[in-house]
């Protein structure tokens, strides 16, 4: 009866240790030796010791899509969650057509990161894109959305947000219901107006949503992928390289596994920090 | 009810017992052989392999490649899962480098007959550029699709020019004349070319690397383990295209996303192959005359006027268990008469020698006169060099083609310079 009751939570928890041994531990080790090695897939690993780090350091495109994935974040995250959190606000009001509003805005999220990618890159056409079309129309210039390096990846941003949106708002929502309507019948009697209601009352009162936010839209920027894939392949002259494209292109197209799997650790450190740092700040000061 | 949920559970384990016994690449005496997987070589195949099976001890069991995103991936999943094919007749020569190092191809060259054979079908020159770098042959040169300037003929007669543009200052000469701005909002919207303007390595097949083979009379991108293209003739091509894009002769933005932009008469010349013949006949409007030229070069160019004539060649794994037999079979596949069945079949040229002038194609030709220039551009083709590292060199030119032709950051001499510099840094361990 011991022995059972011993062995019986073992078997138990014994699926997901098999799942997480699997398809995590084994994964994050073997990725660890192989920045140590050369590997191509095919042929046999070389052990080439730290040189993998050290190209790293050197590696200008690594630096400069590390460089744009900061521009990514610094554009995208104040952009989402400022208009999530104004649409949420909208949404949350008794306004006409509430419900098809809220799932008009959460459409795009349930979209293919491809098709939509596609049809953007449609609306950004220089020649032929509806944007520069209005643009033209109105008697201003054409805007090289994905073929000028100085704003491709701010078009990106802004496709991203309208992408990923609906999601937050979403939160928000959920976040603005839970805050008790006394708080704010106290302020009413009290004659604070709209504004002091919304930074005194809901900005605080919803801060644990806003910290959830920017977390996910922080690991979400990080991982940008699909959209300069697809879009731009990087470019123009490396302008929307990001870092998870580029570490893709090393490993999957190139085959370069050693050296992709320390950008890869090398990245995921990163993240690591950024995100230590947001927990610490920003649940703080919020 | 009990007995009646046996005989169903007995039934489901006899079939995945019977499915799980099927056939694969490996098992019995077979050759297992994958094709491309369009249409036209799919029926080429199944010819083949049928003409074969009627009169061999040994049968080929044909394949189109399984889908994927690019046959190449496929090919690479293969190798390393083990599971290749016997023989694959699809392969770029830019590949076959890192799978014979890797030591997964037969070489051909320890095959009874085979180099006899090699020296017959082609010229001392091809032999040369599929021999590998430790001197064996792991590769059949099969067929080619050379890159030409296709051009729009009623294009061409309205620009007052003299015949079809063939140097660097005919073809801006031209470019100046067609650009325009059709709707008058101050953009061009009519360009003399276009090209894709992605950095993907391999979108330079098809502007980069054509003018450079033409320019430097069929010259090496790599050799001896360093870059080879730091000449004038590279600096030339870069030049050239730059003063394109800078004058907007051709396209920045892509162009590919819309409908076909040379058959509506958008642009008026493309470097491409033959495959676009049988899209023209299909979607060309009324009245729509196109033809194909050879590739422009430098003003003062002299001799054959060179092109990348994008080989696909055949292989044999060494998971082969009868590379004899897989040979003999290759042999009756790519033979003259054959040769002529895959022509027809799939539009395609055999990478033979004198195929122009050869008898037994003439039918052919007579029929498809524009096949016919290729084919007479196939004495004058390239396909790539011998280097494991080969996407990257691709790879790195491409980064300094964007910055120098496109965007016009760097001088031309600066950007080849630069390319040169990052090549040669692959070749340092």
């Amino acid at each position: 009866m011991k022995l059972k009751q011993k062995i019986v939570p073992y078997l138990l928890i014994s699926p997901y240790i098999l799942h997480f041994s699997l398809f995590v531990a084994f994964p994050v080790v073997f990725s660890i030796v192989l920045t140590f090695h050369k590997w191509n897939i095919i042929a046999p690993m070389e052990y080439t010791g730290f040189s993998n780090y050290v190209r790293l350091f050197k590696d200008a495109v690594f630096l400069k899509s590390l460089g744009n994935t900061l521009i990514f974040l610094v554009i995208h995250i104040p952009l989402q969650i400022i208009v999530a959190l104004v649409l949420a606000q909208i949404l949350n009001q008794n306004i006409k057509f509430r419900g098809f509003f809220r799932a008009a805005f959460f459409l795009p999220v349930i979209v293919s990161g491809v098709v939509v990618t596609i049809l953007w890159e449609q609306l950004y056409g220089f020649d032929t894109g509806l944007l520069n079309r209005m643009l033209v129309s109105v008697g201003m210039n054409k805007v090289g959305w994905l073929t000028d390096p100085n704003v491709a990846m701010s078009s990106i941003a802004l496709m991203a947000t309208w992408k990923n949106v609906g999601l937050y708002i979403i939160l928000f929502l959920v976040g603005l219901q839970t805050v008790p309507t006394q708080y704010y019948e106290a302020a009413d009697m009290e004659g604070a107006n709209r504004w002091q209601k919304f930074f005194k009352i809901t900005l605080p009162m919803i801060n644990p949503t806003i910290f959830m936010v920017v977390i996910l839209s922080t690991i979400g920027g990080f991982s940008l992928f699909i959209e300069p894939y697809v879009m731009t392949g990087g470019g123009p002259l490396n302008s929307t390289i990001s870092a998870v494209l580029y570490i893709y292109k090393q490993g999957f197209f190139y085959y370069h596994m050693g050296y992709s799997a320390t950008l890869g650790l090398f990245f995921a450190l990163i993240i690591l920090l950024v995100v230590v740092i947001q927990k610490r700040f920003v649940e703080r000061d919020v | 009810m009990k007995s009646m949920s046996k005989k169903i559970i007995v039934s489901v384990l006899f079939l995945l017992m019977f499915i799980s016994c099927g056939d694969d690449n490996s098992s019995g005496d077979k050759i297992t052989y994958w094709s491309s997987n369009n249409s036209y070589e799919i029926q080429f195949a199944d010819f083949i392999t049928k003409k074969w099976n009627i009169q061999s001890d040994i049968n080929v069991r044909f394949q189109p490649v399984p889908e994927g995103q690019s046959s190449e991936e496929v090919i690479l999943a293969a190798v390393v899962g083990e599971t290749t094919p016997d023989v694959y007749s699809n392969m770029w020569q830019g590949d076959v480098e890192v799978y014979a190092q890797a030591g997964v191809l037969v070489p051909l060259d320890t095959l009874d007959g085979f180099m006899e054979f090699l020296r017959e079908r082609c010229d001392s020159s091809v032999i040369e550029e599929i021999t590998s770098l430790d001197g064996h042959v792991y590769q059949i040169p099969w067929k080619i699709n050379p890159i030409m300037l296709y051009y729009n003929q009623n294009i061409i007669d309205t620009l007052n020019i003299e015949g079809v543009p063939g140097t660097y200052s005919q073809y801006t000469d031209a470019a100046r004349r067609f650009k325009k701005d059709k709707d008058g909002d101050g953009y061009v919207d009519q360009w003399f070319g276009y090209a894709e303007v992605k950095v993907t390595w391999w979108q330079r097949f098809f502007d980069f690397y054509p003018l450079y083979l033409a320019a430097s009379g069929g010259g090496s991108l790599v050799k001896d383990r360093k870059a080879a293209f730091n000449n004038e003739a590279a600096v030339n091509v870069f030049r050239f295209l730059r003063n394109l894009y800078a004058n907007n002769y051709f396209a920045k933005e892509r162009l590919s996303a819309r409908q076909d932009v040379f058959l509506s008469g958008v642009i008026a010349t493309r470097f491409t192959g033959p495959w676009e013949i049988a899209r023209a006949e299909q979607f060309k409007p009324e009245g729509f005359k196109y033809n194909f030229s050879q590739i422009p070069v430098p003003d003062n160019h002299t001799g054959p006027v060179y092109t990348y004539g994008d080989p696909k060649n055949i292989v044999i794994f060494k998971s082969c268990k009868y590379p004899e037999k897989a040979w003999q079979f290759l042999r009756m596949m790519i033979d003259e008469e054959n040769d002529l069945k895959l022509l027809e079949f799939s539009n395609q040229l055999p990478r033979r020698k004198n195929i122009s002038e050869n008898p037994l194609y003439s039918d052919y030709f007579a029929k498809n006169p524009l096949m016919k220039k290729f084919a007479q551009q196939s004495e004058y083709v390239k396909g790539t060099d011998a280097s494991p590292v080969l996407k990257e060199v691709f790879d790195l030119i491409s980064q300094q083609y964007e910055a120098c032709v496109v965007y016009g950051t760097k001088t031309p001499e600066q950007a080849i310079n630069d390319a040169a510099e990052a090549v040669n840094l692959l070749f340092i361990e």
